[in-house]
């Protein structure tokens, strides 16, 4: 059985007591910042990828993967105790969480959580490890007319499963194009847009741009917004769960382990996306809709499995077509770069141990979240009580030290402070910073594929319709394009982003 | 309270366009000398041109629903923290290279703490030197980051 020895390769990459260590780090790091409000998993690990560069390419993903899923975990808890979700995907959790703490069944409405995300992320894990040799065979007969295809059907696609207004995502997008092409052309060796600044001939570092937006013009939004203290956190009781929420939950957690699981493999369907549909799909088939909301065991464990496994599982188009399907996974491709290892086909046949490994550490950091997190509930809560005053300024240091750290040099983090006002502007103008980064990360790669079919064909664009996996991904993204301009689309897609926000 | 004036037009979205439009206007302008070249051989300026043309139509797009949409206004923008912050940033950067990490990143927290005016001085200023100590520890020390400590 190779798949067995290749699971036993990664198991023991994983195993390594220094790997061990640092998914450790990074999933309890993770639940710091989910718990911790005012500081995102995006800009957190914008802060700690250069940090990263210190440590060998698979622990240093192992920490920012465990800082990724950790944050689901932390999230849920702030949102259970204090209605306070500290992160977007637990915003449905808090609707009957909290009303659970406020019964006094904190506790049980925790382990749920808990257990059904560990589920969850046991699920998730295994379609990577499943679905990952299958897809990246398949992805090895990609040449880059598909890519090409790929990527536009992924970046429009990313754009409509997104919240917010689909003009705007596109425009967003179409400006990380073109800061992606910022510095020396490739090809022609002619500098572009650099405003001949020498710094820039480079090109703009990824973390500049994602410092710049996610955390300083995350500082200065969350500042505008006072009085932010004294939170009432909801008693703890005990942890383990009655038979009844057992058996009201172990449907819910299947059925958001499913939902999330296959949302996060599509583009733009992280793990917020998957909360809101596997509560609203649970929400249908009970046979009670109308309790939820007011404390039901179903509404915790479905958002919280599905956030998990979509948190998981967005990994696989990452790791095997090269391709980030949300602005967490354009983070972790540029951590994948800075190591050296670029994500793709190539990676789990050249580089098991590195692909093997993250799954394998997956399913660690798992595990341990829930060994250690249910004990140490209540030092996370104490650490609600911390005021942003006080938790801004070291935020702040460890943003400019990462950002200078890049390239030992000041022009950089002055360049973030200049993206932290146009994030700034973009948020005030209600324009999400999230397809930016795709767009980013994504452009280089889609130029450079574009010019290299055209290359080829000598200009013959007939080759995107000639070829089948092409067409189908263009016929994709037409028929998504159609759905968009159709009203009726456009309103029940507002009204599923809409539903359950209050 | 109501907005001030009941005329059509969403503020956030005409700001957007005006984002949208400014940035694909600069970047067509700055990419006019490039070499555009063909579909066959792309030269550098094919990809920002075609980018830029893309930002400008979604602008116009976007602008142009908005002046018919009701009013909306954009929410109040607070001076205080988005002066500071900036400056306390930009200021950094500069301290940094002439005067070292030490007082670099205690103007960092000390300056940067003004955009709150809740905080004590007390604590403003313990809060620097411990912040200060742990970043020289862990990050110039620990992780070798290439930054003086002191003025040279």
């Amino acid at each position: 059985m190779e798949f067995v020895d290749l699971l036993m390769l990664g198991f023991g990459e994983a195993m390594s007591p220094a790997n061990l260590g640092f998914c450790l780090i990074g999933a309890l790091l993770g639940t710091l910042i989910g718990v911790l409000p005012g500081i995102g998993p995006t800009a957190t690990i914008a802060v700690l990828l250069p940090i990263t560069f210190f440590l060998p390419p698979l622990a240093g993903i192992i920490m920012l993967a465990g800082i990724y899923y950790g944050a689901q975990y932390g999230g849920s808890t702030t949102a259970i105790l204090v209605n306070l979700p500290g992160e977007a995907s637990s915003v449905v959790t808090a609707l009957d969480g909290y009303q659970m703490a406020r019964q006094g069944r904190a506790g049980a409405a925790l382990a749920i959580a808990a257990l059904g995300s560990f589920f969850a992320g046991t699920v998730a894990t295994f379609a990577i490890a499943i679905a990952g040799p299958t897809l990246s065979s398949f992805a090895l007969s990609f040449g880059p007319a598909e890519y090409v295809s790929l990527m536009l059907f992924g970046l429009l696609a990313a754009t409509i499963l997104a919240s917010g207004p689909v003009l705007k995502a596109i425009g967003m997008i179409l400006f990380g194009l073109l800061l992606g092409m910022v510095g020396t052309d490739a090809e022609t060796g002619a500098e572009r847009l650099t405003f001949g600044a020498l710094e820039l001939f480079d090109g703009i570092d990824f973390i500049v741009i994602a410092i710049g937006v996610f955390g300083f013009a995350e500082i200065i939004t969350n500042l505008e917004r006072s009085g932010s203290e004294g939170v009432g956190v909801a008693p703890l009781t005990r942890l383990w769960p009655s038979r009844e929420d057992f058996r009201a939950s172990w449907g819910a957690v299947l059925r958001g382990t499913c939902v999330g699981t296959f949302l996060g493999l599509l583009p733009g369907g992280g793990a917020t996306l998957a909360s809101f549909s596997a509560y609203s799909l649970e929400k249908k088939v009970s046979r009670h809709p109308r309790k939820f909301g007011t404390g039901v065991p179903e509404g915790v464990a479905a958002p919280e499995a599905a956030n998990n496994a979509a948190a998981q599982s967005s990994f696989i188009p990452l790791l095997t077509l090269g391709i980030p399907s949300n602005n967490m996974m354009a983070m972790m491709l540029s951590a994948f770069m800075i190591h050296g290892i670029t994500p793709g086909p190539s990676v789990l046949t050249n580089q098991p141990e590195i692909f093997w490994g993250l799954v394998a550490s997956m399913w660690i950091g798992n595990l341990l979240l829930v060994v250690i997190n249910l004990p140490l509930i209540g030092l996370w809560v104490r650490l609600l009580t911390v005021p942003y005053r006080l938790l801004y300024p070291a935020i702040l240091l460890f943003c400019c030290i990462g950002v200078y750290s890049m390239n030992n040099r000041i022009f950089d983090v002055v360049l973030a402070a200049g993206f932290g006002l146009l994030g700034y502007l973009f948020r005030k103008a209600k324009c999400e910073p999230g397809p930016l980064l795709l767009g980013f990360v994504l452009g280089p790669l889609l130029e450079a594929n574009l010019r290299r079919t055209m290359l080829i064909t000598q200009g013959d664009p007939s080759i995107f319709v000639e070829r089948p996996i092409s067409l189908v991904m263009l016929l994709a993204t037409v028929v998504l394009l159609g759905l968009m301009i159709l009203p009726s689309f456009r309103k029940t897609r507002e009204e599923a982003f809409q539903e359950d926000e209050g | 309270m109501a907005a001030p004036d009941a005329r059509m037009g969403n503020r956030p979205d005409l700001l957007t366009a005006a984002l949208f439009l400014g940035i694909g206007v600069l970047g067509l302008v700055m990419s006019g000398p490039l070499e555009f070249g063909s579909l066959a051989s792309m030269g550098p300026g094919f990809m920002p041109r075609l980018v830029c043309v893309l930002l400008v139509g979604v602008g116009l797009a976007v602008g142009l629903s908005a002046l018919r949409s009701p009013s909306e206004v954009i929410e109040a923008i607070r001076v205080r923290p988005l002066l500071v912050i900036t400056v306390a940033i930009v200021g950094f950067a500069f301290a940094a290279t002439h005067l070292g990490f030490v007082l670099a990143s205690l103007w960092l927290i000390i300056a940067g703490s003004l955009a709150d005016p809740g905080g004590r001085w007390r604590t403003t200023l313990l809060l620097a030197a411990g912040l200060t100590l742990f970043g020289a520890l862990v990050f110039v020390y620990g992780l070798g980051v290439q930054v003086p400590l002191w003025p040279v």
